[in-house]
């Protein structure tokens, strides 16, 4: 069986790490599957998904990190009018940061639970924000 | 008080009910892609950039498109249900007939703050004397006019009706109608600077970005194609905060303006202080 559930995420900041490990629990209840896989997966290019540990040190870290491989105020070709848009490109280093994130993680599930390792937890990587987001939970299993 | 003076609020949840409508709103501003936001997502923009209001502009085009695309009365209701985090400016269409009773129900009736115009949009020259009634109501009420300046990306507008020379005489005839020209004139920055030089009533907005990032594109135009010394020494008191939202992005326009090596008074009254006199509330 596969099931598809989205949830909305309101972003607050311009670069920001949000927990959804709840909410992949939450999706996971509602397909009622006991054995199989869950993918979270998020639906934009200047956000990714991430899974680490839910320290405020370690988020900083991560942030800044990112910050530093891809610092604000580089010479990036995406600056420039986009006709097909009407808005002039703002956001490189969103997609740049995306690109290194990934758009994806994917958990095991065993008896019906989304199987974490002890200290893992699953970010909403916001790079672009406040925005209104969405992401997928894909579940496939029996 | 932080005050961005050219918002479209085109694409707020709060007026898009109507899909049509929308569609039209994508065509006539030619922003195609933009997401419709909650006014919860809008308010979290406008704190990243460090802006306390905006001011929102109506959009009435009507002999081209038949009806206003974002109508006096729909700014009027957003203004009235955050009155702290917004502003108002009336449209209205100069070839309607009835464009001056319009924009009287607009100051009487819907108090609004101020009149946006386009000149390349809605074809008239800013001296044509069938705009005289419009410029004297709005200084019976002492309302300021936002005038669009330079280039728009619009559809069917012509840049030549907005080039900053052209609004000489209205800022000579009319002393005391304070008026902006939005996007500082862009690509016409000199002649701008010249008409703000000599009439105290002539404002401009920061509201330009059409090559490169936010930051290196405010550097060019106000550092480079006109000297910083030019705004910082002479021109400080006459120049406003303006966004363009959502064809430019307030959070990256803001901060860039932050980055321009004016002093910091300067940027102060950049920011918010030169709208509060423009607005005169």
């Amino acid at each position: 069986m596969i099931f598809h559930v989205f949830k909305t995420i309101q972003t607050e900041r311009y670069n920001q790490s949000i927990r959804v490990t709840e909410c992949a629990r939450e999706a996971l209840l509602g397909a009622n599957v006991q054995n199989g896989v869950i993918y979270v997966i998020t639906n934009h290019t200047t956000t990714g998904i991430a899974v680490n540990e839910h320290l405020e040190c370690i988020e900083s870290d991560i942030q800044n990190m990112l910050a530093r491989l891809v610092p604000e105020n580089d010479p990036y070709l995406h600056a420039r009018m986009l006709p097909t848009y009407g808005q002039t490109a703002g956001n490189p280093t969103g997609h740049l940061k995306s690109h290194l994130t990934g758009n994806h993680c994917v958990f095991p599930i065993v008896d019906g639970e989304v199987r974490l390792g002890a200290a893992q937890e699953i970010f909403l990587m916001e790079f672009d924000g406040p925005a209104r987001r969405t992401i997928h939970f894909t579940i496939i299993g029996e | 008080m932080n005050i961005d003076v050219h918002v479209h609020p085109d694409f707020y949840e709060r007026i898009c009910g109507d899909a049509e409508l929308v569609a039209l709103r994508r065509h006539s501003l030619h922003i195609l892609q933009s997401a419709v936001k909650p006014i919860e997502t809008v308010f979290l923009q406008m704190r990243n950039a460090e802006i306390d209001k905006s001011c929102l502009l109506a959009r009435d085009y009507s002999a081209s498109d038949g009806r206003p695309a974002v109508s006096n009365e729909e700014v009027a209701a957003i203004r009235d249900m955050y009155p702290d985090r917004f502003f108002a400016f009336a449209s209205i269409d100069p070839s309607d007939p009835n464009h001056l009773a319009s924009l009287e129900y607009a100051y009487a009736e819907l108090r609004l703050s101020g009149l946006k115009l386009h000149p390349g949009r809605q074809r008239f020259y800013p001296a044509d004397r069938r705009m005289d009634k419009i410029y004297e109501m709005c200084v019976a009420y002492d309302k300021p006019i936002l005038f669009h300046s330079g280039l728009s990306f619009e559809p069917d507008c012509l840049s030549e009706y907005a080039r900053p020379p052209h609004f000489e005489e209205t800022a000579s005839r009319f002393p005391k109608l304070r008026f902006c020209l939005a996007h500082f004139g862009w690509p016409w920055l000199r002649e701008t600077a010249m008409l703000m030089l000599k009439y105290p009533n002539v404002y401009a907005d920061t509201a330009m970005l059409y090559f490169d990032s936010a930051r290196e594109f405010l550097e060019t135009s106000l550092t480079k194609d006109i000297p910083r010394t030019w705004i910082d020494r002479s021109l400080r008191r006459q120049v406003l905060f303006g966004s363009d939202y959502p064809r430019f992005e307030q959070m990256r326009m803001s901060a860039a303006i932050a980055q321009l090596g004016f002093r910091d008074s300067t940027v102060e009254l950049i920011r918010g202080g030169n709208a509060a006199e423009f607005l005169a509330e």
